[in-house]
């Protein structure tokens, strides 16, 4: 099936991902993407949850820490800066700790925390996950295009959804043993009502941001996730563990876009020995490609004379993966 | 007896009623309720004493609510035994 029809099989998925190895064209492929949506009159957002995000490079355009920025009509694109990020994030809780308790500085050891905190190498993930959350709860555009992290590190992202979410029900657990305990003591003193668990709250507040974000992830209605592959040896056995993964983590998977296929045509011609053998290599994991994915395979993008940078060779990638 | 009398009267026999019956209770239910309350800020902000926990991002957001009792919670950790065990 080609992508075109995939996509106008399937409006309701709203929420489109690229992923595969690194350097493979995720990243050009989502702004192809991006583009045709965008020029279909959709209201698109393409954003990056890499830290080192090349949205930049291909729209030639500066638009890291920026929030969402406008391309063309249609079209947005977005780079969440990390570190800009935890920072107004230690700020938020410092400007929360001074006001609850009327202090004119944060405590010593308290600061130590949140700076020691910020420091953990989870931290940057998390704080991309947790900017990810905002945008597409936001929901004011047709369409999220994910440009992914490479393989491993999106497997872990996806993991970390799990396993925030295991870690804010044990201690949730425990958090209601304590107010159990509470509310047995003030029934035994006759008190009134005991007032709020503002933890709780919290807790209940963090759970509701983790979820939106896996259950979106994890929605086989409004979610599609594309691998990227080149015929390459490496790649395809590589792809196939990940897809394995993938599956387990219950990701919707749509389909496989083949990449750097050479052009066939140039066989017509006198061509050096070197081409005709990349050629002829292609071909057998083309074969195996066909073996293995068969129908899933939306499109076979070939290696272009150039590289992908800017709108007009984007327009161009878009035409070749779409139609025109 | 005077209204206010029989007022006050009743209300000493509920709390002598509530010492004989239920003051132990509550205050064995205290004490658990704060052992939790020291396992709870161990969970969340174990990192403040060298014990890796696992995402301190959203564990910042529990930090302002525990600031006061940071400071008894590490002298109770680093107690080896605690006074009130002799006393209760």
């Amino acid at each position: 099936m080609s992508l075109k029809k995939i996509f106008e099989e399937h409006p309701e998925r709203r929420y489109i991902m690229f992923g595969g190895k690194g350097g493979l064209g995720k990243t050009t492929f989502s702004a192809a993407t991006a583009y045709w949506l965008a020029s279909q009159g959709k209201k698109v957002l393409v954003f990056s949850v890499d830290p080192q995000a090349s949205l930049s490079d291909i729209f030639q355009k500066d638009i890291f820490g920026k929030g969402p920025v406008k391309i063309m009509d249609n079209l947005w694109a977005q780079e969440i800066d990390a570190d800009q990020h935890i920072k107004a994030y230690q700020n938020e809780i410092r400007q929360k700790i001074l006001d609850m308790y009327g202090f004119d500085a944060v405590p010593d050891e308290i600061e130590q925390y949140i700076q020691a905190a910020s420091a953990e190498p989870a931290m940057e993930e998390s704080a991309i996950f947790d900017a990810v959350v905002d945008i597409v709860i936001g929901g004011e555009y047709d369409y999220y295009i994910y440009d992914l992290v490479p393989l491993g590190h999106a497997l872990y992202y996806l993991s970390m959804a799990k396993v925030y979410d295991e870690w804010i029900n044990k201690i949730t657990k425990l958090r209601e043993e304590m107010r159990e305990y509470e509310e047995m003591v003030s029934r035994m003193k006759r008190e009134k009502e005991t007032e709020e668990d503002q933890i709780l709250t919290e807790l209940q507040y963090i759970r509701t941001r983790i979820n939106a974000s896996s259950s979106i992830l994890t929605d086989r209605e409004k979610t599609g996730f594309f691998f990227v592959i080149i015929p390459e040896e490496m790649i395809l056995i590589d792809t196939a563990k990940a897809a394995e993964l993938f599956a387990k983590f219950d990701v919707p998977i749509m389909g496989y876009v083949v990449n750097r296929v050479v052009p066939r045509e140039l066989l017509q011609q006198n061509i050096p020995a070197y081409l005709k053998n990349r050629i002829e290599m292609q071909d057998k994991y083309l074969d195996q490609i066909k073996t293995t994915f068969g129908k899933q395979v939306a499109a076979h993008v070939p290696e272009l004379e150039r590289d992908v940078t800017g709108l007009e060779m984007i327009r161009q990638l878009a035409e070749i993966m779409y139609g025109k | 007896m005077t209204e206010e009398e029989k007022k006050s009267f009743w209300q000493n026999m509920k709390e002598v009623i509530y010492g004989m019956a239920s003051h132990d209770m509550s205050r064995y239910a205290l004490r658990t309720r704060a052992s939790m309350e020291h396992l709870f800020i161990l969970i969340t902000m174990g990192d403040m004493i060298g014990v890796p926990i696992l995402p301190p991002y959203y564990s910042l957001r529990l930090l302002p609510y525990v600031v006061p009792q940071i400071s008894t919670w590490k002298r109770r950790l680093l107690r080896e035994k605690d006074v009130s065990d002799a006393m209760f």
